[in-house]
């Protein structure tokens, strides 16, 4: 295999294939790239088993063939070589990488041993990227990372009647966002897609591309430009979210989220060692607070519209920030009912995003 | 005081030491933790690094400087802790009154020791032995009748850069020759003597501890004033009457077992983690304490230790939930090589009843409730007054991986 490309062109497409390259695999050949030379296209793959990304880009191609290099130094060579043309050459001994005065030759590893990635055949839709990626962006973060329970380390994509929904919940928030009258799926389908390759689909997508979204029985795969990220399903059942969500919340706090967000970040310095703050919900205020025993204790004012009877709830300041941040408009809305029940954060336009979290129950 | 026995122990290159168990292939090279960069400090430095005259406290750009083939390590601050606890646990295996100073060192009373261990020199050695033992680490050793002297005497056993000369990293110094210990020492050596105080001592013509024990006290302390003055009077003395305060708060609560014939399966290994988890997890309990960090500890025939933890989501003092967690920890160790010892504990414990994050209720998982709580608390009750068998924990058999 040998040609020649841009260095900026090959560095993206490096990084975003080794992205999925497991470096601490057991198998070696995983935390290899493969790369794949037909003509002038070159396609280059990396894969832990579960997630798959491969990314194509036009090069000036001079001797077809396949190879695999170790992702994370031929990314970082690349990444490091003079601005300009980058040459790789491979044979079954050896691979050089050169650009300019600089030449590297690395031991190959065998590339016979990289897994093919399952062709996925199944239904295919194509839509704007811009939404979806703005959905997968507002639910994505609250997904588990605990693998011990692996049904909530995805995101569920359900077609409802009204539209796609998008819910992930590590059972302490849980994320929802809807697109009315958008199908993805076929009516009532629903997937649960692993969270990892959703956060990695967001980082490369394009928000200007159309997306082409592939769904199988057991896999799916998203599709734009020279892009291809394939994954696994969650087999396991996602857990029945809509009752989940409450209807009857009697007390609405309405605050400017950048000044509300401000302060939580201010008052949260005093709250250590996942100790929660406090929100005093009162007629025109909330009062913020947080103390620990070893340094002291933090409190701040935030102007508020408030109806309802007034309240204090616990938080965890993390999961109100990452709600606060995923809500759009510049005013929003804090439901609660009591200190021990699901408060929800919400636009105060929309009803399509909604953030529930669980407050601290506090002695 | 006489017949006061305090022991110091400081581990050798501590931070350095524990990277090169990390990275042996580290070995023999010189090492350093501390930041890279441009401003960088070296915060331990091995004995390979001292050699070339870099310290601690030093730029880690000069380190360089001084030994180009310097290996720079960034520190791994939580690592250090928990191995830090662990030789604190081993200290208080010799005394109840174990006073950490520091990550790596802490003062000892052993004054009522010496019937269990023998004499202040074998009480030191084993100490030492175990230490190295368990945590692959050595360290330097004094005893001596005051803290003062302890700690110089450590000093004193450290290895020196450079020598291979034998050192047994003990160095005991009894009543009757602490004052000679302490004579010939530069004045800065003691106590409260910083920079300042020094460079005052050495203007009043005072260089070792010889010269301060025979400066009359009142000239002292005009020129020091009366508490520092008096207190190092006192010192060059060899009087230092300061107690070992023990450090109560409890850190971490763990059990440990050896077996009289190696563990090679799980199933075989799985009821003695239950049993073990749900000791430490009732420790707790007694104590109102819940853990947040699950810790594993297994000791292989071949005497190599392996440990594992897992930080959960909200803190416990269920033994369900320890042994869960350590269960899920020993999955995909190669038991079968042979087990020789267990252990199971919890650590980054705080109150329990404190603040409790809530769960949206998503059906199947643990729950944390109150109800659980009081159930075993009234568990507990049960056990206190009709012995251990009256109620055994029940967990899940093991799901086979493969399976």
């Amino acid at each position: 295999m040998k040609f020649r490309c841009e260095r900026d062109v090959l560095t993206e497409a490096l990084s975003a294939a080794s992205r999925a390259a497991s470096p601490k695999a057991q198998l070696r050949v995983l935390s290899g790239l493969r790369f794949d030379l037909r003509g002038d296209q070159l396609v280059v793959t990396g894969s832990d088993l579960e997630l798959t990304i491969s990314s194509t880009v036009e090069v000036a191609g001079s001797e077809d063939g396949t190879a695999v290099l170790p992702a994370k130094l031929v990314t970082e060579i690349v990444r490091h070589l003079e601005p300009g043309a980058v040459e790789i050459e491979t044979s079954a001994e050896r691979s050089r990488v050169s650009s300019g005065r600089s030449e590297f030759t690395l031991l190959p590893i065998p590339a016979d041993e990289f897994p093919t990635p399952p062709e996925i055949e199944g239904e295919q839709v194509t839509i704007q990227a811009a939404d979806f990626a703005e959905g997968l962006r507002q639910v994505v973060g609250a997904a588990s990372t605990d693998e011990s329970r692996k049904v909530l380390t995805g995101v569920l994509l359900a077609a409802e009647t009204d539209g796609l929904r998008m819910v992930a919940t590590d059972s302490y928030r849980l994320a929802f966002r809807e697109f009315p009258g958008s199908s993805v799926l076929q009516a009532g389908q629903r997937v649960n897609v692993p969270s990892r390759a959703l956060q990695e689909l967001t980082r490369s997508l394009d928000p200007e591309a159309e997306l082409e979204i592939t769904l199988a029985d057991t896999m799916v795969s998203f599709r734009f430009g020279g892009f291809v990220l394939s994954s696994w399903l969650i087999r396991d059942e996602f857990p029945d979210y809509a009752k989940l969500i409450p209807t009857d919340m009697p007390n609405e706090l309405t605050v400017d989220r950048q000044v509300f967000l401000d302060a939580i970040r201010r008052v949260k310095l005093m709250a250590r060692n996942n100790s929660p703050i406090r929100l005093e919900m009162q007629d025109q205020a909330v009062r913020l607070s947080a103390q620990n025993p070893e340094d002291g204790e933090a409190v701040e004012d935030v102007d508020a519209k408030f109806v309802g009877s007034e309240l204090t709830v616990a938080f965890n300041p993390e999961y109100l920030i990452d709600g606060l941040e995923v809500v759009p408009g510049d005013e929003v809305v804090l439901q609660t009912r009591d200190p021990q029940k699901p408060a929800v954060i919400r636009p105060t336009e929309s009803q399509d995003l909604l953030y529930l979290l669980m407050p601290v129950r506090v002695s | 005081m006489s017949g006061r026995r305090i022991l110091h122990v400081d581990m050798d290159a501590f931070f350095a030491s524990v990277e090169l168990l990390r990275h042996p292939e580290l070995a023999g090279r010189p090492v350093v933790v501390g930041g890279g960069g441009d401003r960088g400090v070296v915060a331990a430095a091995s004995y390979e690094a001292r050699v070339f005259g870099v310290r601690s406290a030093m730029a880690t750009a000069r380190a360089r400087r001084l030994c180009p083939d310097l290996v720079v390590v960034p520190p791994d601050h939580a690592h250090y802790a928990g191995i830090s606890a662990r030789i604190m646990a081993c200290c208080s295996e010799f005394t109840p009154l174990v006073e950490p100073l520091a990550l790596d060192e802490a003062f000892l009373d052993v004054s009522g020791a010496g019937r269990l261990f023998g004499t202040d020199r074998e009480l030191a050695t084993e100490l030492r032995r175990r230490l190295h033992e368990r945590e692959g680490l050595w360290s330097s050793v004094g005893v001596a009748s005051t803290k003062l002297v302890a700690k110089l005497a450590s000093e004193a056993a450290k290895p020196l850069p450079g020598s291979d000369a034998p050192q047994d990293g003990v160095c005991v110094v009894e009543p009757a020759d602490e004052l000679r210990f302490l004579q010939d020492r530069p004045a800065a050596d003691l106590w409260g003597v910083g920079p300042v105080t020094g460079d005052r001592l050495r203007a009043l013509g005072v260089d070792t501890v010889a010269d301060l024990a025979v400066f009359p006290l009142d000239a002292l302390v005009s020129h020091l004033g009366p508490a520092v003055g008096r207190q190092l009077h006192d010192l060059a003395n060899g009087r230092d009457d300061r107690p070992v305060v023990a450090d109560l708060e409890v850190k971490s609560i763990s059990q440990e077992e050896t077996f009289a014939r190696d563990r090679t399966s799980l199933s075989e290994l799985d009821p003695e983690l239950v049993r073990m988890a749900e000791r430490v997890a009732r420790r707790a309990r007694r104590r109102d304490l819940e853990g947040r960090t699950v810790h594993l500890k297994l000791r292989w025939a071949d005497f190599v230790t392996t440990t594992r933890s897992r930080t959960l989501d909200e803190p416990t003092a269920d033994g369900l939930v320890v042994a869960r967690t350590a269960r899920e920890l020993l999955q995909g160790l190669p038991v079968e090589r042979g087990v020789r010892l267990l252990g199971v504990g919890i650590s980054a414990l705080v109150p329990a009843g404190g603040a409790t994050q809530l769960r949206l209720d998503l059906g199947g998982s643990a729950s944390q409730s109150a109800d659980r709580s009081a159930a075993l608390r009234a568990a507990d009750r049960v056990r206190e007054r009709f012995g251990e068998s009256a109620i055994a924990p029940v967990v899940p058999p093991p799901t086979d991986p493969r399976g």
